[in-house]
């Protein structure tokens, strides 16, 4: 699934020509209306479904959903275990397993939770599926953001495919000195330090590397910056951008202001 | 005019209490390929940082003395203002991507972006660079998807780019196999024939004596020795050091004490100065 650009998904859909910071704007107001919109099923749902649509527009919608489903089952799963089970709140049972109580009213927390956290990752992958993290980078810097910060900011994104080859060179040479990562649930516990120190120590000595390396090549001279691509954007897409921020605020406002 | 002055230079890393690089005391003419070897640890990569004037503005340590690149002085020119006139490529390639370009053109665009190059002159500069290293069929492809030593080329190409009068290189073929180091070792061959200061941390002695101008042995941080191949490279001091001799200057050495090359005749340090010493004899 991580190809050479991190999980982004080259192609030449309506949405992979969108300006990264038409995405980028839609994805943060969605998560502004997920969490913070009145009417929590609403809220929840309708910034998912629209963001499915998006998806499914560009022909992302498998990859959207076999990426969701990874993600927030096992999440799903714990949280309906917790929450039907275990909840205060819960005073209405609609299922007895054994000595256990499943309540109503945790199990419909938990499915919130589950809707709320979906919709916010589908209106992610609009923008990390369809964009490539140099362009989003490149969107940022000509609005004006620092290029520290706006590398920052693309850094996790970009940095995937590295980390995605490094992490498969360690796991084989700790196989091969005799580590054993598949098994049980602690025997992979086990194996996660010697994964996970070399790939943190290495990673810090790229980070230092490539500061020097961008560094010697201008990376903070202090010349106004050209661009070899410039980005389309164009006056509706601006205007788009405006009226899903304005969108996101007021439907904050109706709930915490005129609630 | 000297392109580079090195005046009782002394670094300590932060942290540290020992000196990285102590009282290092050179000069480079412009237009020459010099090259600096020693043994890990000896303060090759230090020296290279200090010329490019990552020293002392990214690494806050303690420095003394001077440094000096095309008339800039490192203490007040940093690696922004020396970017253009100044080129590093470090050991590992695939480091040296910036990560934020989608295809080998584009990478190589980064620099010059940086540096406010109008974007009407970039495609030439680009498609110039890509040429010098051998890489324009590979324009259109993901810096990624190369092989190490394509991502060398690559690095050098992002750096040559930007036009830079000279060229530090900080053991560029370390990580690549003898095909890619070839290829480097070519390019760097061709910058020289067209005028540029190349400074190179190597360890390949043959290459070294085959194509430097001058050199400089680091030893623990210090200079301990300096001149031309043919001088430097045939004294005892280098084995010692562990650096060692090259086989031929050995072979030539062993052929003296058996009569096998003649006795005024100056130790070779090429293949080419082996075989006609030995013919001669």
């Amino acid at each position: 699934m991580v190809s050479h650009f991190g999980i982004f998904l080259p192609g030449c859909s309506r949405l992979h020509r969108l300006h990264p910071l038409t995405k980028l704007t839609f994805t943060l107001a969605a998560v502004i209306i997920v969490f913070g919109g009145p009417g929590k099923w609403f809220s929840a749902l309708v910034p998912g479904l629209i963001a499915l649509a998006i998806l499914a527009s560009a022909g992302l919608a498998r990859i959207g959903l076999r990426i969701t489903l990874r993600i927030l089952v096992p999440l799903a799963l714990m949280l309906l275990f917790v929450h039907g089970l275990f909840s205060p709140v819960n005073q209405n049972f609609i299922l007895q397993l054994a000595i256990f109580k499943v309540g109503r009213e945790g199990v419909l927390y938990a499915v919130l939770v589950i809707l709320r956290l979906t919709a916010a990752l589908f209106s992610s992958l609009v923008l990390v599926l369809s964009t490539h993290p140099a362009h989003l980078v490149q969107a940022l810097e000509e609005a004006g953001l620092s290029p520290r910060f706006a590398y920052l900011f693309g850094s996790p994104l970009l940095l995937i495919p590295q980390l995605s080859g490094r992490i498969q060179s360690i796991r084989a040479a700790q196989q091969a000195r005799g580590l054993e990562i598949q098994g049980n649930l602690l025997r992979r516990v086990k194996a996660l330090f010697p994964l996970v120190a070399p790939l943190a120590f290495s990673a810090l000595v790229d980070v230092e590397e490539r500061a020097l390396a961008l560094e010697v090549r201008g990376f903070s001279a202090p010349h106004t910056k050209t661009y070899l691509n410039a980005l389309q954007d164009s006056s509706w897409q601006r205007l788009l951008r405006w009226g899903m921020l304005a969108l996101a605020v007021g439907l904050l406002a109706k709930r915490f202001v005129w609630a | 005019m000297a392109a580079i002055e090195v005046q009782n230079f002394s670094y300590i890393y932060p942290g540290e209490s020992e000196a990285a690089l102590r009282n290092i005391h050179f000069e480079v003419e412009a237009g020459q390929l010099f090259a600096i070897l020693g043994a890990n640890g000896a303060g090759k990569s230090t020296l290279c940082l200090a010329l490019a004037g990552l020293i002392p503005h990214l690494f806050h340590g303690e420095m003394n003395g001077n440094v000096t690149v095309l008339g800039m002085n490192t203490l007040k020119y940093g690696p922004s203002e020396l970017a253009g006139k100044v080129g590093l490529v470090l050991q590992n390639p695939a480091n040296q991507l910036s990560g934020m370009r989608y295809t080998v053109y584009e990478e190589v665009a980064f620099g010059l972006e940086n540096l406010g190059v109008p974007s009407i002159q970039m495609p030439e500069r680009i498609k110039k660079a890509l040429s010098w290293v051998g890489l324009s069929e590979l324009g259109d492809r993901s810096p990624y998807a190369l092989s190490g030593g394509q991502q060398q080329r690559l690095a050098l190409a992002s750096v040559l780019a930007l036009e830079p009068q000279v060229l530090i290189l900080d053991e560029p073929t370390a990580m690549l196999d003898p095909k890619g180091s070839q290829e480097i070792f070519e390019i760097i061959h061709k910058l020289t024939q067209m005028g540029k200061t190349v400074i190179i941390a190597e360890h390949r002695l043959e290459w070294v004596a085959c194509h430097a101008d001058r050199m400089l042995v680091l030893k623990e941080g210090e200079a301990i020795l300096q001149g031309k191949p043919a001088q430097v490279m045939t004294l005892p001091l280098l084995k010692e050091i562990g650096i060692g001799w090259l086989r031929y200057t050995e072979a030539a050495y062993l052929g003296k004490k058996r009569n096998l090359w003649l006795e005024d005749m100056p130790l070779p340090v090429t293949l080419e100065q082996a075989v006609v010493g030995f013919l001669r004899v």
